[in-house]
C-alpha cells in the first residue's frame, strides 16, 4: 500500500514564535521527498507534526487520507537527527520492542528485525547491548529502527550525518529502494549535494514558510541556466578581474576550475576573458546553478519578501529550544 | 497488546532482570538477618555447644541429683568426694571446667555456694549455674518443710507479663513497643520506598532524554501511555521487591523467633515446656514482646491498607517525579525542581513519633487522612490505633483524588518536557506547559 503525506496550511507557534507558518506539500509514494531548510527554518517542527508528536494550531497533516494520529503513526517510521537507543538494553530486543510499539506483533517483528539486521550483516549483533556497539553500528540499528515494522512512509531527518562512506552508501541504497518499493520517503537535510542527487521532489523552508516547491529538474529549470564551469591551465589572474569588476561571482574556486553564477555577464564574456587572459581553457559549460546556490538565493528572496507581519519577537521563556527548529 | 502494558513490561523486565535487583532482593533481608541473628547464633555455638565438665562437691550430701537434674544438657556433671585444693589443681590443668561447692549450711538457708573456674566462661554459664543451684535448694527445703506439691507448682511457676492493647474487634495486639517498633518500620519502609522508585522513574525519564529515544518512542505512542508505562512498570518492581522481601522476611522471622528467644534468654524451652518454660530449664528471660505476636498485627485488613497507600504514594510520587524528570536534561539539574516533592514526603517522619504516642489527636487523624502524607501516617496510625473505616476510606478516596490530579498536571508537564531541550527548566515553565492545552 502506498500513501502520499499531505500538509495543508499547517501552522505551528511556541508562544509568541511562530515556528510553521502555512506550510503545503505533498509526498507522493514512490519518491523521495526532500524537505530543505537552514537551521531554525522549522524542519524539525514540521517534521514533528508529521509524526504527530505535536498537533499544529492550524491546517491538517494527512498520510492517505487520514489525520495525523496514532493510526499514521504506526503506518511511518521516523529517523530523527538527534539519534538514541537505549544503551544498555540489547539489540535485538529493542528493536522487537520499537517495532512493537508501532503496533507490530512480537513473532513478526522478532522475523522482521533478523531479516534488517541480516541485510546489514549484523546479524550477531542481536544479543549485544547498544553501548558495545561502535556509532557507526549504532546509526544502522537505529536505521533499522525506523524501517523494521515496514511503514508506509519514511522519515529521515539528515540520515548520513557522521557515517562513514560505506555506510553512507549502504544506507543510500536502502533509501532507493525504499522508493522503488513504492515507498513514501521524505528526506530532511541541508546538505544540498545529497538533495540533488537523491531527490525527486523538493520543498525548500524557511523562517516557517514554503519558499520554493517542486520537482528537482523543475526547480532547477526554473533558475535557468546562468552557471558556468570552466577548466583550464595556466594563468588565473582573468578571474579575479573577471570577479573584481563584478560581472560573475565564484560558487567554487579550486586550481584550474572555476564555476561562476553569472551577474551581468553572459557565458561568452567570461570565456572571452579567460582566453585573453591567457589562459589554456580544456573545457566550458553553461548549465543550471547547483541547489545549494539556488538554495541561498531562494532563502534570501524569501527572508527579503513578504514578510509583513511582524516579525515574531522571540519570548526567551516560550521559544522553542534551539534544536526544534533546523 | 495495548502500548501502556507494553511499555510497563519492557520497563519492568529491563530492570528486574538485571544482577542488580536480585542482589538488592537478597542482600537487604540478607544484612537483616546477618545483624541480628548472627551474633547471636555466633554467641550461641561459641559458648552454649561446647561441652563442659563440672564437678560438684556436695558437702550437703542432698544437692547433687536436684542440681544435676537441673544443667543444661551441655553440662556433664559428676559428683566428687575431693578436696577443694585438688580441684583447683584440676581447673588448672583444664581437667576440668567448672567446680562447684555446695556447703551444708545452703540447706538451712544460709552459706553460699561457689563456682570455681578459669576465667570466662561468661554470664551465662554463672546464669545457667546459679538458676539450677536456686531451684535445687528451694525444692529441697520445700520437701524438708512438708510443702505441698501444689505449692512447690506455684513457686516454680514464672507469670509473664504482657501490655495489650485493646481494640473494637476485640482482639488484643500484643504491646505498644511492639506498636512502635512496627510504625517507625513501616514508616520508613513506605518513605524509602517511595523515594527510592519515584527516583528510578525520574532517571528513567532523564536517561530517555538525554539518549533522545524519547523522540523516537513520541512517534510510536501517546507521551501519556509512555508516562503510564514507565510509571506502571517500574511500581511493579517495586512490588516484586516488596513481596519478595514479605516471603523472604517471613522465612526469616520463623528462623528468628527462635533465635531471639535463644540470644535473649539461654536455650529455648524444650518442646511441651510451654511458654512460661520451667525452673528446670533455668526460666527464659522475657522478651519485651512475643515475637509471634508481629503476626497478629499484620492482619490482611491492615496490610490490604499498606499495600493500597504505598501503591497510592508511589503512583503520585511517581507522577510528580517523572514530570520533574521531563524538565530537566541531567540528574543534579533535578534538586531544585525536586524540594518541593521531597518535602512532603519528609514531614510525615518527623510526625512518626507523635503519630504513634497520640494516635487519635485531631492532628494525627487529619494527617493520616490528608493525602499526600497519609501514604505514610495512614498505616502506621493504623498500627497505633483502630482506625475508624470511614477514615480509612476517606484516606484512600482522597489519595485516588490526588492521584489523578498528579497524573494529570503530570502528564500536561511531561508531553511538553521530554521535547524541550537547552534550558533549564524554571517552576514558572513548568506551570506554562500546565495551563498550555
Amino acid at each position: 500500500m502506498a500513501l502520499a503525506l499531505r500538509l495543508d496550511h499547517v501552522t505551528k507557534r511556541y508562544g509568541q514564535t511562530l515556528a510553521v507558518d502555512g506550510v503545503s506539500f505533498t509526498a507522493e509514494p514512490g519518491r523521495l521527498f526532500g524537505l530543505l531548510g537552514p537551521n531554525g527554518a522549522g524542519k524539525s517542527s514540521t517534521i514533528r507534526m508529521i509524526t504527530y508528536i505535536t498537533t499544529p494550531d492550524a491546517g491538517a497533516v494527512t498520510l492517505g487520507g487520514v489525520e495525523a494520529g496514532p493510526e499514521t503513526q504506526r503506518r511511518m517510521g521516523y529517523l530523527p537527527e538527534e539519534r538514541g537507543l537505549y544503551k544498555k538494553m540489547k539489540v535485538g530486543e529493542q528493536l522487537v520492542y520499537l517495532a512493537q510499539l508501532k503496533g507490530m506483533e512480537r513473532v513478526a517483528a522478532e522475523r522482521s528485525v533478523r531479516a534488517w539486521l541480516d541485510r546489514f550483516g549484523a546479524s550477531e549483533w542481536y544479543g549485544k547491548a547498544v553501548d558495545e556497539l561502535s556509532k557507526g553500528m549504532q546509526q544502522k540499528v537505529q536505521f533499522v529502527s525506523t524501517v523494521a515494522h515496514d511503514p508506509d512512509l519514511c522519515i529521515f531527518d539528515e540520515p548520513f550525518s557522521g557515517l562513514d562512506p560505506i555506510n553512507a552508501d549502504v544506507l543510500q541504497e536502502t533509501i532507493v529502494e525504499l522508493r522503488e518499493r513504492g515507498k513514501t520517503v521524505l528526506f530532511a537535510s541541508h546538505r544540498m549535494e545529497q538533495v540533488e542527487r537523491l531527490c525527486d521532489d523538493l520543498c525548500l523552508i524557511s523562517q516557517g514558510r514554503v519558499v520554493l516547491r517542486g520537482t528537482v529538474t523543475e526547480v532547477k529549470a526554473r533558475y535557468g541556466r546562468d552557471t558556468v564551469t570552466v577548466e583550464f591551465g595556466g594563468a588565473d589572474g582573468w578571474l579575479d578581474r573577471l570577479v573584481g569588476g563584478g560581472a560573475v561571482r565564484v560558487l567554487t574556486r579550486a586550481a584550474g576550475r572555476a564555476e561562476l553564477r553569472l551577474a551581468g555577464a553572459s557565458p561568452n564574456d567570461v570565456l572571452a576573458a579567460a582566453l585573453a587572459g591567457g589562459a589554456d581553457v580544456t573545457q566550458f559549460g553553461v548549465h543550471a546553478p547547483p541547489l545549494t546556490e539556488i538554495f541561498r538565493t531562494a532563502v534570501a528572496e524569501g527572508v527579503q519578501g513578504s514578510r509583513v507581519v511582524s516579525s515574531p519577537t522571540l519570548d526567551a521563556e516560550t521559544a522553542p529550544p534551539p534544536r526544534v527548529a533546523g | 497488546m495495548n502500548k501502556t502494558l507494553l511499555i510497563a513490561r519492557s520497563e519492568y523486565l529491563r530492570r528486574v532482570l538485571t544482577k542488580g535487583f536480585l542482589v538488592g532482593v537478597l542482600l537487604a533481608p540478607l544484612g537483616l538477618v546477618l545483624l541480628f541473628v548472627l551474633p547471636a547464633v555466633l554467641g550461641s555455638l561459641s559458648s552454649d555447644d561446647a561441652e563442659r565438665r563440672v564437678a560438684i562437691l556436695d558437702e550437703s550430701g542432698r544437692l547433687y541429683e536436684a542440681v544435676a537434674a537441673a544443667a543444661p544438657e551441655r553440662f556433664a556433671v559428676e559428683r566428687t568426694a575431693a578436696p577443694l585444693d585438688s580441684l583447683r589443681v584440676r581447673v588448672l590443668d583444664e581437667r576440668l571446667d567448672v567446680a562447684l561447692v555446695l556447703p551444708a549450711s545452703l540447706l538451712e538457708g544460709r552459706g553460699e555456694a561457689s563456682v570455681y573456674g578459669r576465667s570466662g566462661g561468661g554470664l551465662t554459664q554463672l546464669d545457667d549455674v546459679r538458676d539450677a543451684v536456686r531451684g535445687a535448694v528451694r525444692d529441697v527445703r520445700l520437701a524438708d518443710v512438708g510443702a505441698p506439691d501444689e505449692v512447690q507448682a506455684v513457686l516454680a511457676e514464672r507469670p509473664r507479663v504482657r501490655s495489650v492493647t485493646v481494640t473494637e474487634d476485640g482482639d488484643a495486639a500484643d504491646g505498644a513497643l511492639l506498636a512502635t517498633i512496627i510504625g517507625f518500620v513501616v514508616g520508613f519502609a513506605i518513605y524509602l520506598l517511595m523515594f527510592i522508585y519515584g527516583q528510578l522513574v525520574m532517571r528513567g525519564v532523564i536517561e530517555e532524554k538525554q539518549n533522545r529515544i524519547v523522540e523516537v518512542i513520541a512517534s510510536s505512542v501517546r507521551p501519556f501511555e509512555l508516562l503510564m508505562g514507565k510509571v506502571l512498570g517500574i511500581g511493579a518492581v517495586g512490588l516484586t521487591q516488596v513481596v519478595a522481601w514479605g516471603v523472604l522476611g517471613a522465612g526469616v522471622l520463623a528462623v528468628l523467633g527462635p533465635v531471639l528467644a535463644l540470644f535473649a534468654g539461654g536455650p529455648a524451652p524444650p518442646p511441651g515446656a510451654g511458654v512460661a518454660g520451667g525452673v528446670a530449664a533455668g526460666g527464659a528471660a522475657e522478651l519485651p514482646f512475643d515475637v509471634g505476636a508481629i503476626g497478629a498485627l499484620l492482619t490482611p485488613g491492615f496490610l490490604t491498607v499498606l499495600v493500597l497507600c504505598f501503591l497510592g504514594g508511589y503512583l503520585f510520587y511517581a507522577a510528580l517525579f517523572a514530570a520533574v524528570g521531563s524538565a530537566v536534561e541531567q540528574e543534579s539539574d533535578a534538586q531544585s525542581l525536586m524540594l518541593p516533592l521531597t518535602l512532603p514526603i519528609i514531614v510525615p517522619i518527623l510526625f512518626l513519633q507523635p503519630m504513634l504516642d497520640q494516635p487519635d489527636s485531631t492532628l494525627s487523624v487529619v494527617l493520616s487522612i490528608l493525602p499526600p502524607f497519609s501514604t505514610i501516617l495512614l498505616p502506621v496510625r493504623a498500627i497505633a490505633t483502630d482506625v475508624p473505616v470511614w477514615q480509612t476510606a476517606l484516606a484512600l478516596a482522597l489519595l485516588a483524588v490526588a492521584f489523578l490530579g498528579a497524573i494529570w498536571v503530570a502528564a500536561r508537564v511531561y508531553r511538553v518536557g521530554i521535547l524541550m531541550y537547552g534550558k533549564k527548566a524554571t517552576f514558572g515553565d513548568l506551570w506554562r506547559w500546565v495551563r498550555t492545552a
